[in-house]
C-alpha cells in the first residue's frame, strides 16, 4: 500500500483549515461592519459634559444667581447585586415600599420616550443606564449615605447644581427651575432625566443661554463600565461651554429695599432707567423668597402653599396684572391733544363737575396747571376734541375716526400691546386701549360717541395698563418722546442686550410739547395744590403724577403714582402701585419718593417716612 | 555514527526563525495586552510580559540542553519518560482544583500542567511504538495497543478534566492514520455476520480515520445548520435540506471525477464506497436534525445552541465568543495600531484570558486582517515545514514523532483561533507560542526542539 500520498490529506487540512480562517477573518473584519459597531458598542462611550449653569449678577455686579452644589444617589440596575432593601431604605431614610416603588417608577417614567420616527411611545429604559434613584439630597445628606453606599453596588452619588438666591428677592424676575418633562427632553436633544430646566422668569427666557453648550467626552470603558482611557486621543472630544455671565440692569439693593416698602402690601413697584430700558426694580408684592423653589425637594414642599396662596405670590403683578391707571393716563392725553392741535399750552377749560367729577380747585389755565391739578373736567373737555374732531357730521361716525386716531396714539406708547419685555412672554398681559372695533362689538356699530365712553380721558373705563406700561409712560416722559423696550439683561457676556431691546421706539409726539406736561409734573410734585408732594427728595427735581383708581363700589380705590427724576437728563423712572390703597398721593408718591432717594441719594434722608411706610400694613383691606 | 561538525549546523533554520517570530510576536503581544505604565519594562518580571520573556528564555535554555543530548537517547529512554508522565497525570488529580479543573502541579506561586508534557511524552512513545519493527498496524492486537498508548493519557486528561487537550490528542490519530494504520480487523469482526461478503480489505477499515472525522464535522454543520434557513438563487431552504443538497452535488463530482478517471477496474468498489458513503451522510444528518429540533430536551438543546453561537446571548454564556469577535471585527483592515487595542485590552477586559487563550483577540485587533494574513501564513509555513521535515524522515521514530509535533500545532492552531473567530467552540487551549503561560510555553518549546535534534541527526540513521 502506498501510504505516501496521504501526507496530502495532511497538507490539504492544513491548507483547508488555513483558508478558511482568511475567508472568515476577511467578512469579520474587512466586508461586514457589525462586529465593529458591537466593538463601539462595548468598549467605547460618549459622555456628555454639562457645564454649570450660567451665574447672574446685577447691574453692579453682586451675584444674585449662583450655584450650589447638590447631590443625586444613581442607580444602574445592571450593577446592582442583591440588594437588602429594607437596610438601603433605612439608610435613605424611605420606607421599604417606597424604595419598591421608586425602581417601578423610574422603569415607567424615566425611561419612556416618544419615539419621533413611529410616533409611539416607547421604552428607552435601559439597566445598565443611570437614573436618579434619590434627587437633591444635601452634603449632609449624601456624606451620611455615601459612607455605606460600598454595601449597596449599582448605586452612587453624582453631584448636580441647583440655584441659590444670595438676596433673597426678586423671585418673580428670576423664576425657578425645575426637572425636565419628557416632552422636553423629546423635543430638546440637550435635557437628559434628572436634568433641571427654567421654569419661569428669567430662568426661563434665557434658558438656551444659561444651560450653556455640552461638551462631549469619548472615553474607553472596561467590562466593569470603569473609564480606562480617552478615546482616539480626544480626537473627537469638545469642550463644555459654560453660560457666559448674565447681568442684569437690576439694582439688588434697590429691589430689597422696594420688597421691604411693599411689605404687608399689593401692588408694584417697577423702575426703569430711561436712557437705556433697563428695569432696575420690579417689585411684586407679595412675593416669596426664589430660594423657596431651589431644588426639587424644596420646590415640593413650597410650591403647593404658594400657589394656593389667596395673595398669589407667584402672580407677576408688574407684568401679569391689568389695572385702569387712572389719572396718570393724563399725561398722555395731554400730549396728544397737543399733538393733534386742540389745545396748546396755555389753552384753558374751567372745572365744570356738572359732566365730571372734580375737587376742588383753582381753575387750569394752562396744560401744566390741569396736570397739576388733575382736573377731571379739563381732560374731559381736552379729550372731546380728539375724538370728535368734528371731521364728520355725524357724531358718530366722527368718534369712530377721533377714537382710532387717538388709540394709534396710545399704541405709539406701547399700550394695548404686550410690551415684550424679556421675561417669558406668555406671563405679559396686553393691557387694553380700546378702539372703535372694541366698542362696536358692545355697543354695536355707529351706536357710540365721546359721551358714551368719556370716562377713558381720564383713564378709567375699558382702560387697562400693566404696572410695566405705567413705568413706561414715565420712562416716555423723561425721554420727551421714546422709550426703549423695557428689559432685565444688560448685558451676556461681552456682549450687550439682545437686538429687540436696542432698537429706539419714538412715540408719533413732537418734543417740544413734553415740555409744558413736564412741567405739569414738576408742579404736582413742588406747586401748592400738587398732589405729589410726598415724593419730594433732597437734590433733585422729581417729576410725577399722581393717580387715585376708581374701584368698583364699596371698595377702597388703587393708588398710583408715576415719576422720574431728575428733571434733566433723568437717571430713573419709576412707577408705583398699590392695590387698594386710596389716593395716589397718601401711599404711592411716598413710596416712589423713599425709592428715587434711595437710588439717587444713596441714602434715605426721611427714617420716619421709611419707617412708617415698612410697617404699615394693608392687608386687611384686600 | 558521525560526530556532529557543530551543535547547530544541521539544524532546520527555516523553522527555528518561524517559531522564533511567532514568539517575538507573542512578547509583543503580551506586552501591548498587559501593559502597565507603572511598570513600562519589558523585562520588569512583575508584569505578564516580563514573565512571559522569563518563560520564553528558559524555554529556549532547555530546548539549547535538548539539542546537547543525542538523539538516541529520547528514543531508548520514551518509555520512561512516557511513564513519568502518566504518573504525574495520576498525582494531578489529587491537587486542589483551579477554576474547576485539577490541571495544576503546584510548587508555591509556580506550577506546570503535566498534561502539556503528557502531549510530547504521548508523541515520543507513540514513535518509539509505531517504529518497533514487530509492529504491524493492520491487526487487532498491536491496533488496540497503540490507541491504548493514546488513549491511557487521554482518559487521566479527561478526569481533570481538560477537554481541550483531550481534544488535542485525537491529533495522535491522523499521525496512525498516515502510517497506515487499518480499523479493518474492526471492521471484519463485523462482517463475520455477514459470510457471503469476501474481502481482503474494506475501504471503510483503511480510511477510517478521515472518513470518521469528516462524519464529525458534518455532525457539527448539520447541529449548526438545523435552525437556519437558507435561500441560495431565491429557493428557501431548511439549514440541513440545504446541506444535502451540497453533499449531493460534492456526490455528484466524485461521480464524473470516478467515471472519468478511475481505473475500470475499481469502478465498482468506488460507485459502491461513494454511495454507501452518501447514503451515511444523508441518514446522519437527518437523524442529528431529528433529534435536534423533536427529542432534544430544551435546555439541552439551549445549551447546544449556546456553544454553535446559534443563539445570541451577549451577556450571558456566550460572552466570551462575542466579546472576542467584536475584538476581532473591530481590526478592521489595518488594524487600530499597536497598543491601541480598547476591546479586547487587559486595561478594558471585556476579553477575559486576552493573554492566554484569546491572545489571538489583541493582536487582530491591533494588526487588522493585514496582520492576520502574515500570522496565518506564518503558522502555515510552520506546519508545512514541519510536515515536509517529517516527511524526509528515514526512521519511523523520526517521522512519526515529527507528524505528531505538527498535528499538535495545528489542532491547537486551528482549535484556538478557530473559537476566536467564531468558528469553533470556546475550548480554552493555548494559541502556541503566543498565549502567556510557562506550561505550554515549554511544553511547545521541548517539542519543537526534540523535532530539531532529531532532524539534524536524521542522516545518523542507518537505512
Amino acid at each position: 500500500m502506498n501510504l505516501d500520498n496521504r501526507k496530502y490529506l495532511l497538507y490539504g487540512l492544513v491548507l483547508f483549515t488555513s483558508l478558511l480562517f482568511v475567508f472568515k477573518l476577511l467578512y469579520m473584519q474587512v466586508i461586514d461592519d457589525s462586529w465593529t459597531r458591537r466593538a463601539t458598542q462595548i468598549a467605547e462611550k460618549r459622555r456628555e459634559i454639562i457645564p454649570p449653569r450660567g451665574i447672574i449678577v446685577d447691574r453692579k455686579n453682586r451675584k444674585i444667581v449662583v450655584n450650589k452644589i447638590s447631590y443625586n444617589l444613581m442607580v444602574i440596575e445592571e450593577r446592582i447585586k442583591r440588594l437588602d432593601t429594607s437596610a438601603f431604605a433605612s439608610l435613605i431614610g424611605w420606607q421599604v415600599k417606597k424604595v419598591k416603588q421608586r425602581f417601578r417608577d423610574i422603569v415607567k417614567n424615566e425611561g419612556v420616550y416618544k419615539n419621533p420616527a413611529t410616533g409611539k411611545t416607547e421604552s428607552n429604559y435601559r439597566p445598565d443606564r443611570p437614573y436618579p434613584f434619590v434627587k437633591d439630597l444635601t452634603l449632609e445628606e449624601i456624606t451620611r449615605i455615601a459612607s455605606r453606599l460600598t454595601d449597596f453596588p449599582g448605586f452612587y452619588e453624582e453631584p448636580t447644581g441647583t440655584r441659590y438666591y444670595p438676596y433673597p428677592s426678586g423671585a418673580n424676575i428670576l423664576g425657578y427651575m425645575n426637572e425636565v418633562s419628557r416632552n422636553e427632553i423629546e423635543k430638546d436633544p440637550f435635557y437628559r432625566p434628572g436634568m433641571n430646566v427654567g421654569r419661569s422668569g428669567l430662568e426661563r427666557s434665557y434658558e438656551s443661554i444659561l444651560r450653556g453648550k455640552k461638551g462631549v467626552r469619548y472615553i474607553v470603558t472596561s467590562a466593569t463600565n470603569n473609564e480606562i482611557e480617552p478615546y482616539a486621543d480626544k480626537k473627537f472630544d469638545t469642550l463644555a461651554t459654560p453660560s457666559p455671565k448674565i447681568k442684569l440692569g437690576v439694582d439688588i439693593k434697590l429691589q430689597l429695599f422696594g420688597e421691604a416698602l411693599m411689605k404687608n402690601k399689593k401692588g408694584c413697584i417697577v423702575a426703569i432707567e430711561p436712557q437705556t430700558g433697563e428695569i432696575l426694580t420690579m417689585v411684586s408684592a407679595p412675593n416669596y423668597d426664589p430660594n423657596l423653589l431651589s431644588g426639587r425637594k424644596s420646590i415640593r414642599k413650597n410650591y403647593p402653599g404658594l400657589v394656593t396662596d389667596a395673595n398669589l405670590p407667584l402672580f407677576a403683578r408688574p407684568l401679569q396684572a391689568e389695572y385702569p391707571p387712572g389719572s396718570i393716563f393724563k399725561l398722555l392725553q395731554a400730549l396728544i391733544c397737543l399733538q393733534e392741535k386742540q389745545i396748546t399750552p396755555n389753552t384753558g377749560f374751567s372745572c365744570n363737575k356738572a359732566v365730571v367729577g372734580c375737587h376742588d380747585h383753582p381753575t387750569a389755565t394752562s396744560i401744566a396747571k390741569a396736570v397739576q391739578y388733575s382736573c377731571n373736567p379739563y381732560f374731559y373737555a381736552a379729550v372731546r376734541r380728539v375724538i370728535q374732531p368734528n371731521k364728520k357730521k355725524n357724531i358718530f361716525e366722527d368718534a369712530e375716526i377721533g377714537l382710532n386716531a387717538w388709540h394709534k396714539y396710545m399704541m405709539g406708547f406701547g399700550l394695548g400691546k404686550n410690551l415684550g419685555i424679556d421675561i417669558d412672554t406668555l406671563a405679559q398681559r396686553n393691557g387694553l386701549i380700546p378702539n372703535s372695533l372694541y366698542y362696536d362689538r358692545y355697543l354695536g356699530h355707529h351706536q357710540w360717541a365721546f359721551s358714551t365712553i368719556r370716562s377713558i380721558s381720564i383713564g378709567q373705563g375699558e382702560i387697562k395698563l400693566t404696572p410695566i406700561q405705567m413705568a413706561n409712560i414715565a420712562v416716555i416722559m423723561a425721554n420727551r418722546g421714546w422709550y426703549y423696550t423695557p428689559h432685565f439683561v444688560k448685558s451676556i457676556g461681552k456682549k450687550g442686550p439682545l437686538r429687540r431691546y436696542r432698537t429706539k421706539h419714538i412715540t408719533p409726539i413732537n418734543r417740544t410739547h413734553f415740555d409744558a406736561v413736564i412741567e405739569g409734573m414738576r408742579r404736582v410734585v413742588y406747586e401748592a395744590g400738587g398732589t405729589g408732594k410726598e415724593a419730594r427728595i433732597d437734590n433733585f427735581i422729581v417729576c410725577g403724577k399722581t393717580g387715585t383708581v376708581q374701584n368698583g363700589k364699596n371698595k377702597k380705590n388703587h393708588s398710583v403714582f408715576i415719576a422720574f427724576a431728575p428733571i434733566d437728563n433723568p437717571k430713573i423712572a419709576i412707577a408705583v402701585f398699590i392695590e387698594n390703597a386710596g389716593a395716589g398721593g397718601a401711599w404711592a408718591a411716598p413710596i416712589a419718593g423713599l425709592m428715587l432717594d434711595k437710588y439717587l441719594n444713596k441714602k434715605i434722608s426721611d427714617k420716619e417716612k421709611e419707617q412708617a411706610i415698612i410697617n404699615a400694613n394693608l392687608m386687611s383691606s384686600y | 555514527m558521525r560526530q556532529p561538525k557543530g551543535l547547530f549546523s544541521n539544524i532546520d533554520w527555516p523553522l527555528l526563525i518561524g517559531v522564533l517570530t511567532l514568539m517575538g510576536i507573542g512578547i509583543l503581544t503580551v506586552y501591548s495586552v498587559a501593559y502597565n505604565p507603572e511598570h513600562p519594562s519589558l523585562f520588569d518580571t512583575s508584569q505578564k510580559y516580563g514573565k512571559q520573556v522569563l518563560w520564553i528564555g528558559l524555554s529556549l535554555f532547555l530546548g539549547f540542553l535538548i539539542l546537547l543530548i543525542e538523539a538516541d537517547m529520547y528514543r531508548k529512554f520514551a518509555e520512561y519518560i512516557y511513564i513519568v508522565t502518566l504518573v504525574l497525570l495520576v498525582i494531578v488529580l489529587f491537587m486542589p482544583p483551579v477554576h474547576g479543573a485539577r490541571a495544576w502541579l503546584g510548587i508555591g506561586g509556580l506550577g506546570i500542567q503535566p498534561a502539556e508534557f503528557a502531549k510530547i511524552s504521548t508523541a515520543l512513545m507513540l514513535a518509539k511504538w509505531v517504529d518497533n519493527t514487530n509492529i504491524k498496524l493492520q491487526n487487532i492486537r498491536t491496533i488496540s495497543e497503540t490507541l491504548g498508548i493514546v488513549l491511557l493519557p487521554c482518559i487521566l486528561v479527561a478526569l481533570q478534566p481538560d477537554a481541550g487537550t483531550l481534544l488535542v490528542f485525537t491529533s495522535f490519530f491522523f499521525v496512525l492514520y498516515r502510517e497506515g494504520i487499518s480499523f479493518d480487523p474492526l471492521v471484519f469482526s463485523i462482517l463475520r455476520y455477514f459470510p457471503r461478503v469476501k474481502l481482503k480489505t474494506t475501504w471503510l477499515g483503511t480510511h477510517f480515520v478521515p472518513f470518521f472525522f469528516f462524519l464529525v464535522i458534518l455532525a457539527f454543520l448539520s447541529l449548526f445548520l438545523s435552525g437556519s434557513t437558507y435561500s441560495p438563487f431565491g429557493i428557501q431552504l431548511s439549514g440541513p435540506l440545504f446541506l444535502i443538497l451540497l453533499i449531493s452535488l460534492i456526490g455528484l463530482l466524485f461521480l464524473g471525477f470516478i467515471s472519468l478517471f478511475g481505473y475500470p477496474r475499481n469502478k465498482t468498489k468506488n460507485l459502491v464506497v461513494l454511495l454507501s458513503s452518501y447514503v451515511f451522510s444523508v441518514f446522519l444528518i437527518s437523524s442529528i436534525t431529528f433529534f435536534f429540533n423533536h427529542l432534544a430536551a430544551p435546555h439541552q438543546k439551549n445549551r447546544i445552541e449556546l456553544v454553535l453561537g446559534l443563539k445570541e446571548d451577549p451577556n450571558g454564556a456566550d460572552y466570551n465568543r462575542n466579546r472576542a469577535m467584536a475584538a476581532v471585527g473591530s481590526g478592521k483592515f489595518f488594524g487600530k495600531g499597536y497598543r491601541k487595542a480598547s476591546v479586547s485590552s487587559m486595561r478594558t477586559n471585556h476579553v477575559p484570558e486576552s493573554e492566554t487563550d484569546f491572545i489571538f483577540c489583541p493582536f487582530a485587533e491591533e494588526w487588522g486582517f493585514v496582520g492576520n494574513l502574515f500570522l496565518i501564513a506564518l503558522y502555515l509555513f510552520v506546519l508545512f515545514r514541519i510536515f515536509s521535515i517529517a516527511e524526509r524522515q528515514r526512521s519511523v521514530f523520526f517521522r512519526v514523532y515529527a507528524y505528531s509535533v505538527g498535528m499538535v500545532l495545528f489542532y491547537h492552531f486551528a482549535i484556538n483561533i478557530g473559537m476566536n473567530i467564531g468558528l469553533a467552540p470556546v475550548i480554552g487551549i493555548p494559541l502556541p507560542f503566543l498565549s502567556y503561560g510557562g506550561s505550554s510555553m515549554m511544553a511547545f518549546t521541548i517539542m519543537l526542539f526534540v523535532l530539531l535534534k532529531l532532524d539534524s541527526q536524521r542522516r545518523d540513521v542507518l537505512r
